[in-house]
């Protein structure tokens, strides 16, 4: 039973991650991302981790909505099927994520130490994961949000051109 | 874990009373809101079908079925038809972490004089008691905002298109607030199992040695901000009316259901009430005590479940027809400002919140 639910999971998961990959289609893509990454949080269920599913679901499909914002925004969304412009790139391109994934499964074939599961009970509950991330991991944790703040302060500086400039519309209805 | 028969059996009877009864909320709350709308318009409403025009909900069904089902050239198909389905999904599923009454043994039964299991067993009326809990609901409620998106964007229509765009805008100002003013209600309670949250609930505050208040979060001075947060962000969550930028009538037709007839369009209309119960069950049980009934300690018992069960759909009920009751008297605001109090006002509130929270627990008074 936990079986049938493994493998079809993950050819969901791996499924859509290829369509992701493959469809010419953005919003399609972002689409199959969430969907795989659903499915991804199956798995996180079966190891009887349900915490880290929801969160696998709320950090991940919360996070592609901004994606698609972006493609629907940013994208102008012509059906226009486009020539293959750079061959070269194209080729190179191909073979060289077949190599990379090829090495994959040889490295993790040959090295990956596929060892049984430590006995005892199983903790991945909020109180466990909070305790290990505040005691065990907190200079990772803060060294992450220094690195989302320089990433948010990046993104402000890029795009708001407008602040500061006389007659700007957005600080016109701020200063209201 | 191990299961059998029984267990199966009892989930089965679970699943079946609640979806039977979220099913009933769509044809119960369209009444509710037509009549709702003209009592306040002091109109009389829809009387024709039925006495009050209580079957008027069912002419609709019937008008909903029998109409053509379009789907627009321009349409991107799949996503087009798929959309109401995401609608309607987060709706269905995420009640099933939202316990609605207190739990009660089962007495030995037998059947055909064949004992059906040994010594009794513990029924606890929820679908799926959960340690994540209220995680659950956040993350199939952030899935909702994909079926509003996927459809603005899949009908080719440029009002539908605005919709979805703001949808998608809007669920990024408010659902950040949401979560954290729910944080408040879970740090009480030391859990994320909503069990665990309705039965810290259910004891007595004490005022001055002699007053007795329910328990209840609202209750607790703590939680006054985190319990206006939540609530004005549910209406956000649910696209009812003063935040109801995605459809907004007056502006975008119709807005991401421009396109839509027949049953995809019915679909909508269910997911958005069943969205708005789920809504007022997830309010009732973080802030109005769950199925506790005030001044009354109910019996583990099945009176005691059903009077607490009936405490529960009652205190739902209420929260519906304020949904309602805000709908027609509070008019549409503008698109930018719930971004402006999402992020300026709410997130800071529900943050201090937190803060005022905490600080009261490790001074032991919560």
């Amino acid at each position: 039973m936990e079986f049938a639910i493994f493998f079809l999971f993950a050819a969901v998961a791996v499924i859509f991650a290829l369509v992701v990959v493959l469809h010419r289609n953005p919003v399609v893509g972002a689409l199959s991302l969430v969907a795989s990454f659903f499915a991804l949080a199956v798995m996180y269920v079966l190891l009887e981790a349900p915490f880290l599913a929801a969160l696998q679901v709320i950090v991940y499909a919360g996070a592609i909505m901004v994606l698609f914002l972006f493609v629907i925004m940013l994208l102008n969304l012509q059906h226009v099927a486009e020539p293959v412009t750079r061959p070269v790139q194209q080729f190179l391109g191909y073979t060289t994520s077949a190599f990379f994934g090829i090495g994959l499964v040889y490295y993790l074939s040959k090295y990956a130490v596929f060892n049984a599961l430590p006995e005892g009970p199983f903790h991945a509950d909020a109180r466990t994961i909070g305790i290990k991330l505040f005691e065990s991991y907190v200079f990772p944790f803060e060294m992450v949000s220094i690195l989302l703040l320089a990433a948010i302060v990046g993104a402000l500086t890029l795009s708001a051109k407008s602040v500061g400039r006389p007659g700007a519309s957005e600080s016109g209805a701020e200063a209201r | 874990m191990a299961f059998d028969t029984t267990d199966i059996l009892l989930s089965v009877l679970k699943i079946a009373i609640i979806l039977g009864l979220w099913l009933n909320v769509t044809p119960i709350m369209v009444w509710v809101e037509r009549r709702g709308s003209a009592l306040i318009q002091d109109r009389p409403g829809p009387n024709r079908v039925g006495p009050f025009g209580l079957l008027q909900s069912f002419a609709d069904a019937l008008k909903f079925i029998m109409k053509e089902d379009i789907v627009p050239a321009q349409a991107h198909k799949w996503l087009y038809t798929l959309a109401p389905t995401f609608g309607l999904l987060p709706a269905l599923t995420t009640i099933a972490v939202v316990p609605w009454g207190r739990g009660f043994l089962i007495p030995e039964m037998s059947l055909f004089g064949r004992r059906l299991f040994e010594g009794g067993r513990w029924f606890e009326p929820v679908i799926a008691n959960v340690g994540a809990g209220i995680l659950v609901i956040f993350a199939l409620a952030s899935l909702g905002v994909y079926g509003i998106t996927i459809a603005g964007w899949s009908s080719a229509n440029k009002y539908s298109m605005f919709g979805a765009i703001r949808a998608s805008a809007q669920m990024i100002s408010y659902e950040l607030s949401l979560t954290l003013a729910a944080v408040s209600a879970l740090l009480v309670a030391g859990s994320l199992r909503l069990t665990d949250v309705v039965a810290h609930q259910t004891g007595y505050f004490i005022l001055f040695d002699t007053i007795k208040l329910p328990a209840w979060n609202i209750f607790s001075p703590g939680m006054w901000l985190s319990f206006i947060v939540f609530s004005v962000s549910a209406f956000a969550e649910t696209n009812r009316l003063p935040f109801d930028f995605a459809e907004a009538e007056a502006e975008l037709v119709a807005g991401y259901h421009t396109e839509y007839s027949s049953m995809k369009f019915a679909l909508f209309f269910m997911a958005e009430y069943m969205a708005m119960a789920t809504m007022s069950a997830v309010v009732t049980t973080l802030y109005l005590g769950g199925w506790d009934i005030p001044w009354y300690n109910e019996p583990p018992t099945f009176l005691g479940f059903l009077l607490s069960f009936l405490a529960f759909l009652v205190k739902v009920g209420i929260l519906m027809f304020i949904f309602v009751w805000v709908r027609w008297t509070i008019p549409r605001l503008k698109y930018d400002i719930l971004m402006r109090i999402g992020w300026k006002v709410f997130l800071p509130m529900a943050i201090v919140n937190i803060v005022i929270v905490a600080a009261f627990i490790a001074a032991g008074w919560l």
